[in-house]
């Protein structure tokens, strides 16, 4: 019987729905009614009935005698779970479609119901049993049935169900909770049941089971209602009280604090009386209260928590929670009796104000605005944090506490601003003033400036620009060095909106340019020279702070950058073009290299900001200075130059002070936009005629570089047009500069620097003359002079490096690196792999592959790493001391990941611990760099390693770890500590 | 429900940032963009001194609660004292009758036995007037042989382990996680 039955089904099932008619259906579930009590029928004929019951033919009547045939024949605990899913599904869709007429059946339905889901243990099942239970609970009259439901979805709860691996079903933990929470807060008759329950897990359960239990507390409030959580109120408090005061973890603190606050919320929803509050937040507020007259004890911290847990509910408890705690804690900070916990009274009150501030910037909450709760505690919050200012131990608590008020909308006016900003100058901005009161009065004022600048501006800046001394402070002096790079380091903080910045720029450029023109104190050329380096670096920090200034409002994207090309770059420029004249230019301070860089950092970054229109109208002025000599707008400013003064850096004897100034003519060059044309005739011979300077005795190492970063940027730009270079000229260079052994080395290693940016413009581009270039650089690794420079530099054109970027502007193309890593690594392994004669003929191969590495991010490598692995450790023994630390920094970082790469690393393990330990021995004369990097390499080996491979020699590292505990350096020493502290715990 | 703590509500003080260190090295370079390179490339020789041995137990917790040492003032810079070859760490317990305070006081042997160089010779007491019964526990505390004994006990190295976890992590806390 029971395949026949089974073909009807599998027919019906691919039936299109309306080639069934009403009578049909009719004897269709006439049959399978009848097929439900034989219990070799029952599962076809459940298949059967699945379609069926979705036919749009299916009447009433037709749902009504199934589900009794169910309800009277079908046993669930015989049945598999796939057939009792078909059960569920069954009852699912006739819930939805005749819901009217199963609950006309009354309690027999939901009696069989209950029945048919009792006992149901298999999650698929019940994601769909919760569901349904949710749809009855609300839709239904259950109130006489209640206990029953009560045990049928109660017994789930707290759910422990972890899904398999590899499960193929999907259905997670969180699922299955998430449908039972919304079974069990379905009904408000459920209450008086269900909050013992919960009360009872939240009491023994583990973490888990606490904080789903008060996570289901939470949700079920606004369903069971308020008359029923007013009755379980003071259990509730009980069980929360717990929980915060001794918590088991931080989430499940939270949990606590969110249920308390929902718990309020309830209890209160539906009072009217906002005056007179009684019942459990008097209670509550009462007991924190109390505990608070102790501030400085461990109960206050999470008494704080409570009352900030009670602010964020509804206003009427916020101003009650306020009216409570503020005036205690105000009585008890003024009390003379208790000076000694007013740090403590003070950080109650400042998690008070941040709370109202979190409050407050919540864009779905309250508008705290419009109530503004701290309105009658005003004068004396204010006078109270003003009275925390004036004393040490208090000050830093005092200012976060005025930082979260003044973050509050509309809890200050104005005047108050400037009446807190004037304090606070007072008591932290002093000479004196401690590191942290320093920082936190900084984070404060930094607030005030976004909101209203101008009392940072009447007030802050004059006092912080009058401890500004005229004179730059002689080198012994570093108390007042180390104060004025503190004052600097303020403004740099405070100046970064327009209106302050824009003042920052005039005081500090005029200080500069006063700096500059001061009168020597000293007499004899010693004293003189001396001198001149310390205003030098006392201009060197102002231009530095502005430079800093400049690059965070270039990241943040302001809009007023550009109009200091014409306010501040020409009066630099004019600067340092008058002093270039001056005929002692080794005692001026303007002609420092040092402070020459800074003004060059302002430039680019002025640069950085401007729009195609004004970049070509100021490079065109820059070589009309630079390259033909005409004082145009570029040179507006302070100092009167005079006209027929000739200008000509780039010309053979050009007198020092005018070569310096080639710094300021390549910077500009290196942001340039692609679409500014350079104002020469001929950009191929004025590429030509800058390298030949770069590399010419003519300019120094410093210059030289500068100038080779131009022209790349240059190049990048505009290779189209020096095309020619690339095909001809290039390699005329090569052959005359770098491979030819009768030129000074030095200008060859400035020649081999030229090639570098020159290939790395190219690189960048993916441009297909660079990798030709590249290849080249192997050419010459047995020179016995450059050789290994040139291995350097192959690594070196890898790196990434900001000038050639996109934020300068640079022609970049996608995945550049790689290109060039696929096409150079190959080569490089080849050369030392190969067993020639004479082995140091490998040596410029491994160390182009180590610098290739270096200077790549890991991605790149990672595949090849086990290859890689046995050169990096011959790396190793190479005697440079910068490549030998990259190496081991390579080798820490595939060390801290997990899965592949720590196989590789336990292959090793013990030849790196050996190399290791032979490198942090303190008499071994090793850099510290190199000995902190292999400490951290000893550390992080326990982690990564299993533990038997490394047994044997895990007292000799302790051992030896222990010599290196009485390193020379602290830092040393630090991480000597952290690495020995990580071998005692290995354990096996 | 947890056993009776010795301490329930002991008073929280805020862990500084402020160290005893004076000479600000970072003022001793002439160029601002130099002032953090000095430390590194010198090879000067820093000795061991208050602050760092500090900074090694401060962060060690109280068996109790949640909290450090410093946090608790049961130890501080200025209750130690070095010389050459001498380390001498006097720490205060929070109540006169704390059962503790030996574990404590093992605790801070230990983390100072694995941190500090071998030369160093430790000496542990108790703050003079702070305790009942302080004479017994500086002898244990000073002890070798009561030391090391102590030490073979599994349940004793278990609870110092666990409050030795957190000695590393707490170098930089934030001042005021309140």
């Amino acid at each position: 019987m029971s395949p026949g039955v089974e073909l009807l089904s599998s027919v019906l099932e691919k039936c299109p729905a309306n080639r069934v008619n009403i009578q049909a259906t009719r004897v269709l579930v006439n049959f399978y009614c009848g097929k439900l009590d034989d219990s070799d029928t029952v599962i076809p004929a459940l298949k059967g009935l699945v379609p069926l019951c979705k036919l749009p033919t299916f009447t009433s009547s037709d749902a009504i005698q199934t589900i009794e045939s169910i309800i009277r024949h079908v046993t669930m605990k015989v049945q598999v779970q796939s057939t009792r899913y078909m059960v569920f599904r069954i009852v699912d869709t006739l819930l939805s479609r005749y819901r009217e007429d199963l609950k006309k059946m009354g309690t027999s339905f939901l009696r069989g119901y209950i029945n048919l889901a009792e006992g149901e243990k298999d999650p698929r099942n019940l994601l769909l049993a919760f569901s349904i239970a949710r749809v009855l609970l609300i839709e239904f009259d259950v109130w006489t049935l209640i206990d029953d439901f009560f045990n049928i979805t109660f017994c789930y709860f707290p759910i422990t169900f972890k899904p398999p691996p590899n499960d193929p079903y999907g259905i997670t933990t969180d699922d299955l909770k998430d449908a039972l929470r919304k079974a069990l807060t379905a009904t408000p008759h459920f209450g008086r049941l269900a909050l013992p329950l919960f009360l009872e897990k939240i009491s023994i359960g583990s973490p888990t089971i606490k904080r789903d239990s008060l996570s289901a507390i939470s949700e079920s409030f606004p369903v069971y209602g308020p008359v029923i959580a007013r009755e379980f109120a003071t259990q509730l408090w009980n069980s929360l009280k717990l929980e915060i005061f001794q918590p088991t973890d931080d989430i499940t603190e939270n949990a606590a604090l969110f249920t308390t606050q929902a718990l309020i919320v309830c209890i209160y929803s539906d009072s009217t009386d906002n005056e007179n509050i009684q019942g459990l937040a008097r209670d509550i507020c009462e007991e924190c209260g109390n505990i608070l007259k102790e501030p400085e004890k461990s109960r206050a911290k999470p008494a704080i928590k409570v009352i900030a847990a009670l602010i964020r509910t509804s206003p009427p408890i916020t101003h009650f929670a306020l009216e409570q705690s503020l005036p205690l804690l105000f009585k008890l900070f003024l009390d003379p009796a208790e000076i000694s916990t007013r740090p403590a009274t003070l950080s109650a009150l400042s998690s008070i104000l941040e709370s109202l501030r979190e409050l407050a910037s919540k864009a779905d909450g309250r508008n705290v605005e419009e109530e503004q709760p701290l309105e009658p505690y005003k004068d004396q919050l204010l006078g109270v944090l003003t009275v925390g200012l004036k004393s040490s131990n208090t000050c830093v608590t005092a200012l976060q506490g005025l930082l979260q008020w003044i973050n509050i909308p509309g809890a200050l006016t104005s005047e108050e601003l400037g009446f807190v900003v004037h304090s606070v100058n007072e008591a932290a901005m002093t000479k004196d003033a401690e590191e942290d009161v320093r920082e936190a009065a900084l984070t404060l004022l930094k607030s005030v400036s976004l909101k209203e600048p101008h009392h940072i501006e009447e007030n802050t800046l004059p006092l912080l620009f009058a401890s500004l001394p005229d004179r730059g402070p002689e080198r012994q002096a570093t108390e007042e060095r180390a104060y004025i790079w503190k004052t600097l380091g303020a403004l740099e903080k405070l100046c970064a909106q327009p209106s302050l910045f824009e003042t920052l720029v005039v005081k500090l450029s005029s200080k500069v340019e006063l700096l500059c023109s001061i009168t020597p104190l000293q007499e004899a050329p010693d004293g003189r020279a001396e001198e001149r380096e310390c205003n030098a670096a006392y201009a060197h920090a102002m231009l530095m702070t502005l430079s800093n200034v400049f690059s965070q409002k270039l990241d943040e994207k302001h809009t007023d950058l550009p109009k200091y090309l014409n306010r501040l770059i020409p009066r630099l420029y004019n600067l340092f073009v008058y002093f270039a004249y001056n005929p002692e230019p080794q005692l001026c301070v303007a002609t420092h290299p040092h402070l020459i860089d800074a003004a060059s950092r302002i430039i680019v970054l002025t640069m950085r900001s401007l729009n195609v229109e004004d970049q070509t109208a100021f490079v065109k002025q820059l070589f009309g200075l630079y390259l033909e000599g005409q004082f145009g707008s570029i040179l507006e400013g302070h100092f009167k130059i005079a006209t027929n003064y000739p200008f000509a850096p780039f010309k053979d004897g050009a007198p020092e002070s005018q070569r310096s100034l080639s710094v300021l003519f390549s910077a500009p060059l290196l942001a340039l936009r692609t679409e500014v044309k350079l104002p020469v005739e001929s950009e191929l011979a004025f590429f030509r005629s800058m390298l030949l300077w770069s590399v010419s005795s003519q300019s120094s190492d410093a210059q030289s570089v500068s100038i080779q970063k131009a022209l790349a940027a240059v190049l990048n730009r505009h290779v189209e047009g020096l095309s020619q270079f690339l095909t001809s000229d290039a390699h005329a260079f090569w052959a005359e500069h770098i491979q030819s052994s009768s030129i000074d080395p030095s200008l060859r290693t400035r020649a081999l620097e030229g090639w570098l940016w020159i290939t790395k413009a190219l690189v960048v581009r993916s441009h297909p003359s660079a990798l030709q270039f590249a290849d080249l650089l192997f050419t010459v690794f047995d020179d016995p002079i450059i050789g290994w420079t040139a291995a350097r530099t192959l690594g070196q054109i890898a790196k990434a490096s900001d000038i050639l970027s996109k934020k300068y502007f640079a022609v970049v193309r996608i995945l550049h690196t790689q290109k060039y890593v696929q096409h150079v690594l190959p080569r490089a392994l080849e050369g030392c792999e190969w067993k020639g004669p004479d082995a140091t003929q490998q040596t410029p191969y491994l160390i182009a592959v180590a610098s290739l590495i270096k200077s790549v991010p890991r991605t790149l490598y990672s595949g090849q790493l086990t290859k890689l692995m046995p050169f990096l450790l011959r790396g190793l023994e190479l005697d440079d001391s910068d490549l030998r630390s990259s190496i081991i920094d390579v080798i820490n970082e595939a060390a801290s990941e997990e899965a592949p790469e720590s196989k590789l690393i336990s292959e090793y393990a013990s030849s790196l611990v050996s190399i290791m330990l032979k490198i942090v021995g303190p008499s071994n004369g090793q850099p510290v760099g190199v000995r902190l990097a292999a400490l951290r390499c000893l550390g992080v080996l326990p982690s990564c390693v299993r533990y038997d491979v490394l047994h044997p020699s895990k007292s000799n590292v302790i051992r030896q770890l222990g010599k290196v505990l009485d390193d020379p350096k602290r830092s040393v020493r630090k991480e000597a500590v952290t690495a020995r502290e990580n071998w005692y715990s290995y354990h096996g | 429900m947890a056993p009776a703590l010795i301490n329930a509500n002991p008073t929280i003080f805020a862990p500084t940032k402020q160290s005893l260190r004076r000479n600000d090295l970072n003022a001793r370079a002439l160029w601002i963009d130099q002032r953090d390179e000095s430390d590194e490339d010198s090879e000067a020789e820093e000795d061991i001194d208050q602050q760092e041995v500090f900074d090694l137990i401060r962060g060690i917790s109280d068996p109790e609660h949640p909290l450090s040492l410093e946090q608790l003032h049961v130890v501080s810079a200025e209750q130690i004292e070095l010389s050459r070859n001498r380390v001498l760490v006097e720490f205060t317990p929070t109540v006169p009758h704390c059962g503790m305070s030996t574990i404590i006081g093992l605790s801070i042997r230990v983390r100072l036995m694995r941190c500090l160089p071998e030369r160093f010779k430790l000496d542990m007491r108790v703050k003079k007037g702070s305790h009942q019964s302080e004479d017994a526990v500086n002898k244990q505390l000073n002890d070798k042989e009561r030391v090391a004994a102590a030490l073979e006990n599994p349940a004793l190295v278990d609870v110092v382990e666990q409050c030795l976890s957190t000695a590393s992590k707490r170098d930089d806390l934030n001042p005021l996680d309140l």
